[in-house]
């Protein structure tokens, strides 16, 4: 495939050891570091109501804000919601990066597998599919809900990813796996069109609605079953990077090293499907993150090692989700932007950018 | 509706210059000549046009008596130009979005903002049957009245059907699905109307096939989403309501008026407009004066978003005539505003009343908090002063209240005023809103 990652070419005259011991990249480690902490209390600290800084401080701290509201703002709303952005950009940005090391494909995302529109079907069936299917399964009140919409997601990613994992231990080829994430695609995409077709405005606007995606829905209650799930995606991301190396090195050179690929396959499939199904799930099909962080993370470390690239999505990738939420809120704007606006329309042109400076460079 | 009669009236439609030249061949109400550059009629509405001092031609005219109603069914016979077939005529108080003008044996109507942001306007010539139809109006769609049969593109037409004594004459609708008014359904059930399904998906075979006289649609001004250009591309009679553009109950109800020209039935929707306005006014005078104006949040938050009506809209109208005291009043846009769920909570915090306007059906306040547990903190949540306008909903989702209740604004500022003041309201019986209970 053309578009097939640039191989750690240079190393592969040295088989035994293809990747360079980590440099020290400490300035660019701290100021990653920086960054997210700064973004995480910004997030914090504005949004469209004005709360001064001490007393978001001070309601953060376990102290009592000056104003009740103030205190249930900061405490309910802003810091799950940025617990959230940060989980799940991180979450999505690792995702990406496994896919496109998996797929040996540039243009990979989280949701290459069909992840996303297995989530996207169980909402749109449980939004659009009818009260009486909903009603049976979920109870008389969890018809429309951010409750409903989250189990529904979830419900529909995981069904997907069992599909995908099943075909995943069998299947010998990467490509089999491509092709049944975009079938999967068109047939979500087919029935979603159907049910839209059927539904009232209403129902369609609440389908609507959730496919612009959203950090600000996740309440503590389901934080308990968010965070752990992707805390779990991305300690078990963090223990395959020595497999994802080799198998950036093609599948042959993975085997001669002793990885055992269909087993790396499986588990690369099962860490990603879970950190995309789970954001999928809570947030919405949040756009572009995915592919855009481990680009700008290659470029940032000029690297494709993972022991690398892997923390580095992580903090970069948390550190734009909470950017571009704080830019969808516009602090001091009457009105609130879609995430998904924001992340495509910011993040396109840093890919764009990216990739033609790394062009330019490759030629020199 | 015998088909010959309708087939007989496309002709005519068609047949459109041979009509031209008929008309123009009389002196009085026709504006030009075919050839010259079309003119715009502009006389006011009740000045009649110049009177014909004497008989068109040597033909003996027969005596033609004035009509002193306008004709509702069947069409004029012995046409005589000097008449006026509309002695019952419209005239607009309230709502803004469409002008008539009247002539003798005509009525020309124009939709004036038919979507958010239209760039274009549509005018409809409406001719009495068996006159001939002028000459020179340019980009009109000409339109014979009294329609025999009508088919309704939304919900919202069928109150004014219905008080206008017209829905004998109700062809079919877009969707079986949302109906709510008792009569249409028993039609439904009899297998009495047709279903020609709505937007671009419109079935346009079968709207051909069922000769509508009148197809009454709305836009949203995108070709992916709105019926009108294909029914027109069809040559079915077709024309934009255009309500919802209204931003007052007042003025959205008041198209009733608009439903009427097509009828003739002018008379009765003066009757029935003028008497549901009185009772509307009625309602906002007994509760003008109260001492205690309840503050008022709206919508629901999906995520951290919350989208309240903006307070230049229908619903901020709705809730300041009744009494409330809306927490956007200031506010001026006419649409709804997105907003974040933290501002509108610190905004909303000691509300009195919460409307939801939710789609969802919550059999309790528990249900709501269980979906989103930060509501917990609103005043109106504690005080179980949480409503929702899901009283009446059919067994699909179609809500009465943008039904009947658009059709009856008395009735929805009856509810809301009930709902401020109860004790100025102990008569009324709540027909839309429905207050949500602490535990199912």
């Amino acid at each position: 495939m053309n578009l097939s990652l640039p191989r750690a070419g240079r190393a592969s005259d040295r088989p035994a050891s293809p990747f360079p011991p980590l440099g020290m990249r400490r300035p660019m480690w701290l100021a990653l570091i920086a960054l997210v902490a700064a973004a995480f209390v910004a997030s914090l600290a504005l949004g469209a109501v004005r709360i001064p800084l001490d007393e978001v401080l001070r309601a953060l701290a376990g102290g009592q804000a000056s104003k009740d509201t103030w205190q249930t703002i900061v405490l309910t709303f802003r810091l799950p919601k940025a617990i959230t952005a940060l989980l799940a950009g991180a979450a999505l940005g690792v995702a990406g990066l496994q896919m496109q090391t998996l797929f040996r494909n540039p243009l990979a995302d989280p949701f290459v597998l069909g992840i996303s529109s297995g989530a996207s079907l169980g909402v749109a069936l449980m939004v659009l599919g009818g009260a009486a299917v909903s009603a049976s399964v979920f109870g008389r009140t969890a018809l429309l809900g951010e409750f409903g919409l989250v189990t529904a997601a979830a419900l529909g990613a995981a069904a997907i990813f069992v599909v995908v994992l099943t075909i995943a231990r069998r299947v010998q080829s990467v490509v089999t796996l491509l092709v049944l994430g975009l079938m999967i695609g068109y047939l979500t995409g087919a029935v979603v069109s159907l049910l839209i077709y059927f539904s009232i405005p209403e129902q369609v606007a609440a389908y609507i609605n959730w496919t612009f995606g959203s950090f600000g829905g996740v309440t503590w209650q389901q934080m308990r079953v968010f965070a752990p799930a992707l805390l779990i995606g991305l300690a078990a991301a963090l223990a395959g990077v020595k497999p994802l190396n080799a198998l950036l090195l093609g599948e042959n050179y993975a085997r001669s090293m002793g990885v055992n690929v269909r087993a790396a396959r499986w588990w690369v499939t099962a860490s990603a499907s879970l950190l995309a199904g789970a954001v999928t799930a809570f947030c919405g099909p949040i756009a572009f993150l995915g592919v855009a962080v481990p680009h700008l993370c290659r470029a940032l470390f000029a690297t494709n090692d993972h022991r690398v690239l892997m923390p580095a999505v992580i903090l970069l990738g948390g550190a734009l989700a909470l950017v571009f939420d704080l830019i969808a809120q516009m602090p001091g704007a009457r009105f609130t932007l879609p995430i998904n606006v924001v992340t495509a329309a910011l993040g396109a042109p840093i890919v764009l950018w990216v990739i033609l400076r790394r062009q330019s460079f490759a030629r020199v | 509706m015998s088909k010959v009669i309708a087939i007989s009236r496309r002709t005519l439609v068609l047949s459109f210059t041979v009509i031209a030249l008929a008309a123009c061949a009389l002196p009085a109400a026709a504006p030009a000549a075919p050839t010259t550059a079309p003119v715009e009629p502009t006389a006011a509405p009740t000045a009649a046009p110049t009177e014909p001092t004497a008989a068109p031609t040597a033909t003996p005219a027969p005596v033609v008596v004035a009509p002193t109603a306008n004709l509702t069914d069947g069409c004029v016979e012995n046409y005589d130009a000097a008449v006026d077939y509309f002695p019952e005529k419209v005239s607009i108080e309230d709502a803004t979005g469409f002008v008539v003008e009247y002539f003798n044996n005509y009525k020309v109507v124009t939709v004036l903002n038919p979507w958010r942001g239209a760039q274009e306007q549509f005018k409809y010539v409406i001719v009495q049957c068996g006159t001939p139809a002028p000459t020179g109006i340019e980009n009109a769609l000409v339109i014979e009245a009294p329609a025999k049969d009508v088919i309704a593109m939304s919900t919202t037409q069928l109150p004014h059907l219905e008080k206008l004594d017209l829905l004998d004459r109700l062809l079919g609708l877009d969707s079986f699905l949302y109906v709510n008014n008792s009569k249409v359904r028993t039609l439904i059930q009899a297998g009495a109307l047709v279903e020609i399904g709505g937007g671009a998906e419109v079935n346009i075979e079968k709207t051909i096939e069922a000769q509508p006289d009148l197809v009454m649609t709305y836009g949203v001004g995108d070709p992916q989403y709105d019926a009108h250009p294909k029914l027109l591309e069809a040559k079915i009679p077709t024309v934009i309501n255009a309500e919802y553009m209204e931003g007052t109950p007042l003025g959205r109800s008041e198209w009733i008026k608009f439903t009427a020209l097509f009828f003739n039935k002018e008379g009765k929707a003066q009757e029935e407009y003028a008497a549901m306005k009185q009772r509307y006014l009625a309602v906002a005078e007994k509760v003008k004066n109260a001492s205690n104006k309840p503050t008022v949040v709206s919508g629901m938050a999906s995520k951290d978003k919350w989208r309240v009506p903006g307070g230049g809209s229908y619903a901020a109208r709705l809730i300041l005539d009744a009494g409330g005291a809306y927490l956007w009043a200031e506010d001026t846009s006419a649409g709804s505003m997105q907003l974040a769920f933290e501002e509108v909570y610190d905004k909303a915090i000691n509300a009195d009343v919460w409307l939801l306007t939710a789609f969802q059906r919550y059999d309790s306040i528990k249900a709501i908090l269980e979906d989103e547990p930060r509501y917990a903190g609103l005043a109106a949540v504690k005080s179980g002063n949480v409503w929702n306008y899901d009283k009446r909903v059919n067994e699909n989702g179609g809500n009465d209240y943008w039904e009947t209740g658009v059709g009856n604004p008395d009735i929805l500022l009856a509810d809301l005023a009930k709902i401020f003041h109860p004790e100025l309201m102990a008569d009324h019986e709540l027909v839309f809103w429905r207050q949500i209970p602490a535990q199912p």
